[in-house]
This record gives structure tokens, sequence and C-alpha cells, in this order.
């Protein structure tokens, strides 16, 4: 049986699905009796959820049209047309 | 003379004054490639940074190299060349013929500068195969095939900053430094010269495509039978659209398509060298291929050999996982059904911005404003995940689009166009980050892979936490995490996360391997779970429920 630490070193595959089938059974066989390993993987899981489903970093148009004005701007003073 | 007409090179070329001070006379090697003087003048560049000058080795003993290594190929006309320069260089005949004979043998590991002539031997003497040069001197006598002795090494690592400007060819070409280039660190100067002669033969058009000679280095790997050049031409290919599976197949020696003359020219060239022959150019000329494109499927292919002696030589790591490759061999090749056409363009997936490219590249420079609300969204992510400060991000941003305007002939379609914009902000971030945030540094902690990880937060979460809060609330409760974490297990986290790009193209993106940003995403992901696990954990009374 593997132990807490191993489960953690193991845990970045596991998360993303690129275990080989060996190691994922011998991951999920300590994961069915250590319940703060579950607490972390399911708390994982719902971080990168969460992260993902977030629309965390994402500028309103309001902002962006100024944005890509002025970079049009400058390639066409740059390309010599204003 | 040679299967290939001279053509006279340009007197005033800069490779003949390369090569006449060196040899005293341009030798037949290098005039029988006169077609393509770009190619002549990168070999000259690359020649004087590995081998004309002294090093940590004089020129005598990298001549002396490069002699031992010919006669070990058996390569009449590369022998007799190093023959004539060495006894000019003022070493007795007694000891050439050491040379020749093979010994004494060396059991230690070889250093950078053997290794390098090593490689320039098998680039030259892979070249005068192909071109069927006849020797400028009576060779020596070179006895039969001399075994080469095996010295085991441990890979390579490097711990050399990969910023260094040699380095940027690279990024630019490849998104990423590849490490039989980080592998020479210490030797900028040979890797700026074998950025020359990357970018003089893979990437003109004119003669052969760039896909083209890519797959011509892939075969010539296979047959070469080296891991790390399959690996790595497999993962170049891939990201230009042509899928592992096809790659794989054409490494394996099943070589189908439009291109199974030049493909089965460069394995011949590569591993069959006496069968190799006047009839295999006729071939190829009868399948309407140009000179010149016959000349850069040669040194394309010799290029191969040189860069796999170097990763040999240097024990270089892969960088990428090895492909489960079936070694191809000369019967495969005879056992083959008849020729399928396959169009090499049906392999790449179309990408969605190439028609408003084309308008901006063909003048219409109002389309690219088009091009800038498509991806500047993605940009911004990109580059408020590296430098962690929303106004600065905006500047990058601007910065960002401008390079990739005026830098878009450099785009030649071989990654999707906003991959190669998320690679030049992701450029323009770490610039800025230097300048503006030493301290804060994506390099450093390389052993980071081995601490381990101790969760703190140990409470369940709740069922369903993205009820909890709204979306408002959440996306701000993000936001100031993620801009808590250090740069870089905020970009790892940004890139994969947020930009939703696989872990390759991070990977690629930051110019790290793939096992260091998979390191880096999952410390990130755990110091996340560890902010938030406060604000997600079930109350005590629904663990009571």
């Amino acid at each position: 049986m593997i132990s807490c630490a191993d489960f953690m070193a193991e845990i970045g595959n596991y998360l993303e699905g690129d275990t080989a089938t060996e190691v994922r059974l011998q991951l999920e066989q300590h994961l069915a009796h250590c319940l703060t390993c579950q607490v972390v993987v399911d708390s994982s899981r719902k971080t990168i959820q969460i992260v993902t489903d977030s629309g965390s970093f994402d500028l309103p148009d309001r902002v962006l049209k100024p944005i890509a004005s002025e970079i049009m701007n400058r390639i066409r003073k740059e390309q010599g047309q204003i | 003379m040679g299967d290939f007409p001279e053509i006279p090179l340009d007197p005033s070329s800069a490779a003949l004054a390369v090569f006449r001070e060196n040899y005293g006379f341009v030798p037949r090697l290098f005039r029988a490639q006169g077609s393509l003087p770009r190619l002549v003048e990168a070999e000259a560049a690359l020649a004087n940074s590995i081998l004309y000058h002294d090093t940590a080795f004089s020129r005598i003993e990298k001549e002396s190299r490069v002699l031992a290594e010919a006669a070990a190929c058996g390569n009449a006309y590369c022998a007799a060349l190093q023959w004539q320069t060495l006894l000019l260089l003022g070493v007795p005949p007694e000891q050439l013929t050491r040379l020749t004979n093979g010994d004494p043998p060396s059991t230690s590991a070889p250093t950078i500068d053997e290794c390098l002539a090593g490689a320039w031997a098998n680039f030259t003497c892979t070249l005068a195969t192909g071109l069927g040069v006849a020797p400028d001197f009576a060779p020596p006598p070179l006895p039969s095939r001399i075994q080469s002795t095996a010295v085991t090494r441990e890979f390579y690592t490097s711990n050399v900053s990969i910023d260094a400007a040699a380095f940027t060819f690279f990024r630019e070409q490849f998104g990423f430094v590849p490490n039989l280039f980080r592998a020479q660190a210490a030797r900028p100067d040979v890797v700026e010269a074998e950025a020359g002669m990357i970018a003089s033969l893979l990437l003109p058009e004119d003669g052969l495509t760039r896909r083209q000679k890519e797959l011509v280095m892939l075969v010539a790997c296979a047959w070469d039978r080296n891991e790390y050049g399959v690996a790595f031409w497999s993962e170049v290919l891939r990201r230009a659209g042509i899928p592992h599976e096809t790659c794989d197949q054409i490494a394996a020696g099943h070589l189908v398509g439009p291109d199974e003359p030049l493909l089965d020219f460069a394995a011949k060239l590569a591993a069959r060298v006496p069968e190799f022959g006047e009839a295999d150019i006729l071939s190829l000329r009868e399948h309407r291929y140009t000179d010149c494109q016959i000349l850069e499927a040669i040194a394309v292919t010799a290029l191969a050999k040189f860069m796999n002696t170097l990763q040999i030589g240097l024990g270089v790591a892969l960088d990428f996982p090895p492909r489960p490759v079936v070694w191809p061999s000369a019967e495969k090749i005879a056992d083959l059904p008849a020729e399928q056409p396959r169009p090499t363009g049906e392999w790449v997936p179309a990408d969605p911005d190439l028609e408003t490219l084309n308008a901006v590249r063909s003048g219409n420079v109002d389309a690219f404003e088009q091009l800038i609300e498509r991806h500047s969204r993605r940009v911004y992510r990109t580059l408020v995940g590296i430098l962690g400060d929303p106004e600065d991000a905006r500047d990058a941003m601007q910065d960002t689009f401008l390079k990739a305007f005026q830098h878009l002939d450099n785009f030649q379609g071989r990654s999707k166009f906003s991959t190669w914009l998320v690679s030049i902000a992701t450029n323009t971030g770490l610039q800025r980050l230097r300048e503006r945030k030493p301290l804060e540094s994506l390099d450093e902690g390389a052993s980071e892979a081995e601490e381990t990880f101790r969760p703190r937060q140990i409470r369940a979460w709740t069922d369903d936490p993205e009820q909890l809060y709204s979306q408002a609330e959440r996306r701000q409760l993000i936001e100031s995490s993620v801009m808590k974490l250090p740069a870089k297990y905020r970009v790892a986290v940004v890139l994969r996360d947020l930009e939703l790009l696989s872990t390759e193209d991070a990977a690629a993106a930051l110019g790290l391997e793939v096992p260091t940003l998979k390191s880096r995403l999952l410390r990130g992901r755990l110091m996340l779970r560890e902010a938030l696990a406060p604000h997600f954990t079930r109350r005590t009374s629904e663990v009571a429920n």
C-alpha cells in the first residue's frame, strides 16, 4: 500500500489523467482508504474547475476597443498612413 | 568531377575568403554547392566557429578529430582534405597515419570541442557522399571500417540560463530552446552559427518547402536510429499539423505520399552510404526535383547527421518523450505497396485566421484590427499571468501586437496564428518582467520537482462550490488569489487553466521542458487550492448533515 507522500508525488499526473493503469489502480486503492487524500483530490479538481469557469482577467469591450484603436494608430503611423 | 555541376560562387563571397584563408584554396565540396550560395555561407560560418580557431582545443586537435572520424566513416574525400590540411599545419605523416588507423581510442567522455569536430566530420562526409565530389588530393590509405569506442555518458542537463541572445532564434522558430542547443550554451558563437545554418537551410522555401525539409530531417534521424532527432522532428511536424501517427509511419520506413522518392533518397544517404551513388541523384532528377532541391536534400541530411553526432557525443536528453518507432530497414522499402499519392497539404489543419492574415499581408493594414479583436483577450490574459499587473499587461499587449505586425513575415503557418501570438506575448511579458521585477524570476528553483508539497487545508469542500458566490465575486476571488502566486506558478496556471493551452504548448511558449511546466502547474494549482479552501470548505452544519 502506498503512503500519502507517494500519493502526493503522483497527484499532478493523476489530476491530468496521465498515469499508467497500474499506477492509477494503486493510487485509487490508497484513495479508497485515505480521507485526507480524497479531500485534496476533490478540492484540487474543484479549484481547477472554478478557475477555468471564472472568466478571470477578461477585459470588457469598452476597455479593449480603445487599446485596439491605439495599436492600429501606431501601426498606421509606422506605415506612414497618418 | 562529381554528380553536381560546379556553379561559380560570387568571387566577393565571404565564404570563399574563409575557405581560402583556412585551406589555401576552395575545396570542391563547397564549390559543388555553388547553386545555393546561402548554404555555402552558412557552412563557412559553422566551420569557422567550430574548427578554424583555437578554443579549449587547438585547431590541430580539432582537425585531427575530423580526420579520425572521416577515416572511421571510410570517406576518402574528407580524409584526403583533412590529411592535406594537417600536413600544412605541420603535423608529421606518421601521426596522421595513427589517426586514420583509429588509435589511440578515446576512453574518456568527449569535450564539447571534440563533439563539435565529430559532428562537423559527419556533416562533411554526408555532403561529400551526397554530392559525389572527387577528392581534392590523393586520399591516404584508409583501413577497413573502424569501430568507434562508445563512451557512456550521463544525460546532459544544463544549468546555463536560456536567455542568451543566441537562443532567440530557436524560441522564435520552434517556440522553445531544444536541449541540443542549450547543451552548447558554453559556446554561443557555435550556437549562433548553427542557428544561421538552420535559418539558411531549413527556412527558405525557394527550393524544397520547409515541411519537406523537416520530413527529410525526420527520416534521416530515423535511419540514423537517433531517438532524440525522431522525437524532436516528430514534435516539430506535429505542431505543423502532421499527426504523430503519420510521423511514426514515415519514420518507420512506410514512405507513402508524393515525397517518397525524396525521403527514400535521404534514407539511403543517411544510412546506406556504400549503396549511394549517382543513380540516386538521377532518379530524383527523373522525379522532377531540381538540382537545387537535390542539393538541399543532401545538405539537410548532412545537417541531421551533424545534429545526431552532437547529441550522442554530448549525451543530450530528449526534449520530448521518445516515439514508439520501429526502426526502418531496407527490406521494408522493398516490400511497400504501390505509391498512394497523398498531398502534404492534406495534413495541415486550416487556421481560421489565415484569410485575414493574407489580407493584411497583401496590403490591407486595416484587416489587422480584426486579428487584434479576435485575440486581445487571450494576449491580455497571458500577459497579466506573467506580469501580475493589469496596467503593465495592457501596455505589453500593445507591444505584442506591434511586434506581431512587424514580424508577420516570420509567421509561416507552422502553428496556429493564435499560438504564435501567445508565444510573442510570452516573450514580451518575460522581457518586461526581467526589466521591472528582477527579483521575481521565472527561472529560479530548478529543483522544484523534488520538493514535496504538504497540503495544510484538509477540510472537505462543499459539493457545489460555484453556487456559494456570484460570478463576479468568484472572479474577484480567483483574480486576487492568482495574482498572489509567485510568477512562475502563476503563468503556468494562467496558460493552462485560463488560456486552456495544452501542457506541451504552454511549455513551448515558456521555453520550458514539459516536466518542469507540469511541476509548476501542480504547485500553482495546489497553492491556489490552499488559498481558496477557506472560502469553499463545508460549514459545520453541512458536515453534520
